[in-house]
């Protein structure tokens, strides 16, 4: 499947049929959103524990618990709790902490740059070493280069993040005092602080991606490097530089935004550990914290925060596709 | 690497008043010199083991809130450090007769925001406290009927039944005293926006993140504090919190478990800390019902623990054997019932025959997830085995199981936990053992045992209520109503810069002695 590279690229992101795909995607994400949430809403009140029980304090009786639940509207029935949730939710009010009452959107503001940030330096950094691995590996094909490299991305995806970044604490942090070993620093008001802060987080979250990236990108370009045409090419006596740099990789571009799409899916949940190694007070404690004492606004806010940025992700890789490949927008 | 080990406080008893006293024993003792002139100034970088559940101490909950708390709110009552003998606070107290106890309260305090810590303040605070609708702290209170101003300076107190534990009661939560006008203007939103009148204020609180404090520049303690301030760093993974003071980032993480002892040790310039506290380790029992409903089964739990191997074991030895629900050093310990249970499992075995399960039985038990509650599973699981006792264990968070087992659900014959002590032993048998009360499972108790709780708040005098206590201990431990296991240490890793923090009996750091030098 190779596009002919006279088509050339259609840089007009938003013409008309687009902005009718982004709109029909926009309205497919109001039933995802709401879906998820009364799924995540269900399974909190499913599973044993009770915020009641943590709000009554240490001394609780069991008269208090039972007060308890009555001040705080948790006595409703399930459908009339989740509904004015939505509803609220719906006019922009994501309620506030059962527990610390610290308002949901509050803390989503301030945890969301903390996880994007390392997510996205997770993905930078899984492309820009995963990409050379994959380039290497796939020009020599069953040569020592692709040894090497595959067996470094088999070890990868089997080193867990959590293990590689208590490595990574002990060795820079600890040993050399070049990084700080936890915690994470506001991007907007002291952004070197933020990275440094961020890097071996990311280093550890992004593993597991230049695994991915180097192994996906290595079997789809060996695919193409072996097509018909790219012999045809050869023959034609064009440079094997310019065929792998402008016939290789824009064929394997749209692979690749798969694969980039997903792994930013993927770290997204990641973080939810990487962030208890370090300390990092971003979207996965938040979520775990709130999980743990069944405070369910804040539970519900983080599901709606990540839906939306995942249904966000999903629509620039479609849309990115067609820009890359004409073929798929129709 | 320096260690300070406080453990063996019934032996250094005397070593430990002169190290309080003045900078003569420590010398000897080889121990860093506390005592000398404490620098004033810097910002302290804690690691602070949970994020709170309020900053407001009515509506709070949670026990691991105080170290925060008591940075920004002083107390009517304060209390001894190693024996947690009431003494006074920003508040004299006497009984001028069994059902009247007057505060005395110190001229000059003044909040935070300025509103002046007087008779109307503790007043407003106290009825606060015993009525409000969000008021967790209601039942501490129970026995005050009414709090009367009788003077400027002067709260007197009718009581509905004589109680010698509000002195206690008065240096917890109850006697943080906030700011009446603060309140007044907060409505219900009172648990981010904290105004009290502790040695530091309220600046910042984002949540599972930081809190910060700041000086608080009228405080009534002259010379005090001298700490500019303190910034929380909020860090759940005890790792995690250890790993950023060994890198320089925070001066001091406390409430670690004794399996990171070695990691502290192995760092370069730290300081362990480690000392007993009221944190009892042990399982509750549901004896309401079948088949804990037989004395002989209880007992024969008790006496198939192996207290010491447990300590060994689980707390790499940073704690000391509980023999009943108060550690041997504390003012009511009773040793006459210490030696009831020795570790005998063929005693175990002939009682549970003797109960009619010959061929042992098989009990459900509850415990969490996390890596120490684990570990002490597995050991009370092997441990009840050797004696015919088969545990099929359930396991899951702290909020989840342990609803499961004291709320309405009443699952599990037992619950592998911990009780974190109270300042006054009387609210621990109350709140422990007492007819419907909450960490009682079976929410059952024998009369004669409800009596004597409310006997031991009747005298002021130490000595009787001691005598009290130690009838309320015979009865808990002859029942077999509990099995303690283990009073866990306290293990803190400060950096050398900290000088002058002293552990307390509690387990909750205070912050006030800290400088940094």
């Amino acid at each position: 499947m190779i596009a002919a590279p006279s088509s050339g690229v259609n840089l007009h992101m938003f013409n008309s049929a687009r902005l009718r795909i982004i709109g029909r995607r926009l309205l497919q994400a109001i039933p995802v959103i709401v879906l998820s949430t009364f799924i995540v809403f269900g399974l909190l009140k499913l599973v044993p524990g009770d915020v009641a029980v943590t709000l009554a304090g240490d001394n609780a009786s069991d008269q208090r618990i039972a007060e308890i639940r009555e001040l705080y509207g948790l006595n409703q029935p399930f459908f009339l709790q989740y509904g004015s949730w939505l509803w609220k939710a719906m006019h922009g009010d994501l309620s506030n902490s059962l527990i610390s009452n610290e308002s949901v959107l509050t803390s989503i503001q301030r945890c969301l740059p903390h996880t994007l940030l390392i997510v996205a330096l997770a993905l930078l950094t899984a492309l820009i070493i995963g990409i050379p691995l994959g380039i290497a590996a796939a020009t020599k094909p069953g040569s020592w280069i692709d040894s090497i490299v595959m067996a470094i991305a088999s070890l990868g995806v089997a080193v867990p993040n959590f293990w590689l970044g208590m490595l990574l604490v002990a060795f820079f942090s600890l040993q050399l005092n070049w990084l700080p070993a936890t915690g994470a620093a506001p991007l907007m008001k002291d952004p070197w602080a933020a990275l440094s802060h961020a890097i071996l987080p990311a280093l550890a979250l992004a593993s597991g991606g230049i695994a991915e990236v180097a192994r996906q990108l290595r079997s789809s370009l060996v695919e193409i490097l072996s097509s018909q045409q790219v012999r045809t090419l050869h023959a034609k006596g064009l440079p094997p530089s310019s065929i792998l740099w402008r016939h290789g990789l824009k064929n394997v571009s749209v692979n690749l935004l798969t694969v980039v799409s997903l792994l930013a899916n993927r770290m997204l949940a990641a973080t939810v550990v990487v962030e208890a190694v370090f300390a990092i007070p971003g979207m996965g404690g938040l979520i775990v914290n709130a999980a743990m004492h069944r405070d369910f606004p804040v539970v519900q806010g983080v599901v709606f925060a990540m839906v939306l940025i995942v249904v966000t992700l999903n629509l620039l890789t479609d849309i990115l596709y067609s820009v890359l490949d004409p073929r798929i927008s129709s | 690497m320096k260690t300070i080990d406080l453990g063996k406080r019934t032996l250094r008893r005397r070593d430990m008043l002169a190290l309080m006293g003045g900078a003569a024993a420590t010398g000897a003792l080889g121990l860093p010199a506390w005592a000398q002139e404490a620098k004033k100034g810097g910002v302290l970088k804690v690691a602070a083991p949970a994020n709170p559940s309020s900053l407001d101490p009515a509506t709070g909950g949670a026990g691991s809130d105080h170290s925060i708390l008591w940075t920004m709110y002083d107390t009517l009552v304060e209390w001894d450090y190693e024996t947690l003998k009431p003494k006074p606070g920003m508040a004299k107290w006497s009984f001028p007769d069994p059902k009247t106890m007057v505060l005395d309260i110190s001229a000059g305090i003044k909040f935070h925001d300025g509103t002046p810590m007087d008779a109307e303040a503790v007043k407003f605070n106290l009825d606060r406290n015993r009525t409000d609708q969000r008021s967790n702290i209601k039942p501490d209170l129970s026995s005050v009927d009414s709090a009367e101003v009788t003077g400027p300076l002067q709260v007197t107190l009718k009581l509905k039944n004589p109680d010698t534990a509000l002195p206690a009661i008065l240096s917890d939560r109850a006697g943080m005293m906030v700011s009446p006008t603060n309140i007044k203007a907060l409505g219900n939103e009172t648990d981010r926006k904290p105004v009290g009148a502790g040695p530091w204020k309220f600046v910042r609180w984002n949540d599972n993140e930081i809190i910060v404090v700041t000086r608080h520049a009228d405080y009534w303690r002259p010379g005090r504090p001298y700490l500019d301030g303190i910034e929380f760093n909020i860090i759940t993974e005890n790792a995690t919190a250890l790993r950023s003071v060994v890198a320089g980032q925070n001066d001091m993480a406390f409430a670690l478990p004794a399996r990171l002892k070695p990691v502290i040790e192995r760092a370069k310039n730290l300081t362990t800390v480690s000392s007993p506290t009221l944190y009892c380790i042990q399982l509750y029992l549901n004896y309401a019902r079948a088949p804990l409903d037989n004395l002989k089964v209880r007992q024969a739990i008790n006496f198939a623990l192996d207290r010491d191997a447990f300590v060994k074991a689980t707390l790499s030895g940073l704690g000391e054997p509980a023999r009943m629900t108060l550690p041997s050093s504390h003012w009511a310990f009773n040793k006459d019932v210490a030696g009831m249970y020795p570790h005998n499992p063929e005693k175990a075995k002939q009682l549970l025959a003797e109960a009619g399960y010959k061929d042992g039985l098989e009990l459900t038990i509850g415990g969490y997830t996390d890596q120490d509650s684990v570990r002490r599973g597995e050991v009370i699981q092997d441990q009840l085995g050797k004696a015919g006792i088969r545990v099929k264990f359930t396991r899951g968070t702290i909020a989840e199981i342990s609803a499961q087992f004291f709320a309405t659900e009443k699952k599990f014959d037992l619950l592998v936990s911990a009780w974190t002590g109270r300042p006054d032993p009387s609210m621990t048998y109350g709140l422990g053992f007492d007819k419907d009360a909450y960490y009682n499972a079976g929410r059952t108790a024998d009369p004669e045992l409800s009596k004597l709780i409310k006997e031991s708040r009747v005298s002021e005098d130490l000595a009787k209520r001691a005598e009290v206590f130690a009838k309320i201990q015979r009865i808990t431990v002859e029942n077999a109503l509990s099995a303690p296991l283990a009073f866990q240490f306290e293990l803190d890793a400060l950096s050398e810069k900290v000088k002058g923090f002293k552990p307390n009996l509690l387990g909750k750091p205070k912050f006030e002695n800290i400088s940094l030098g």
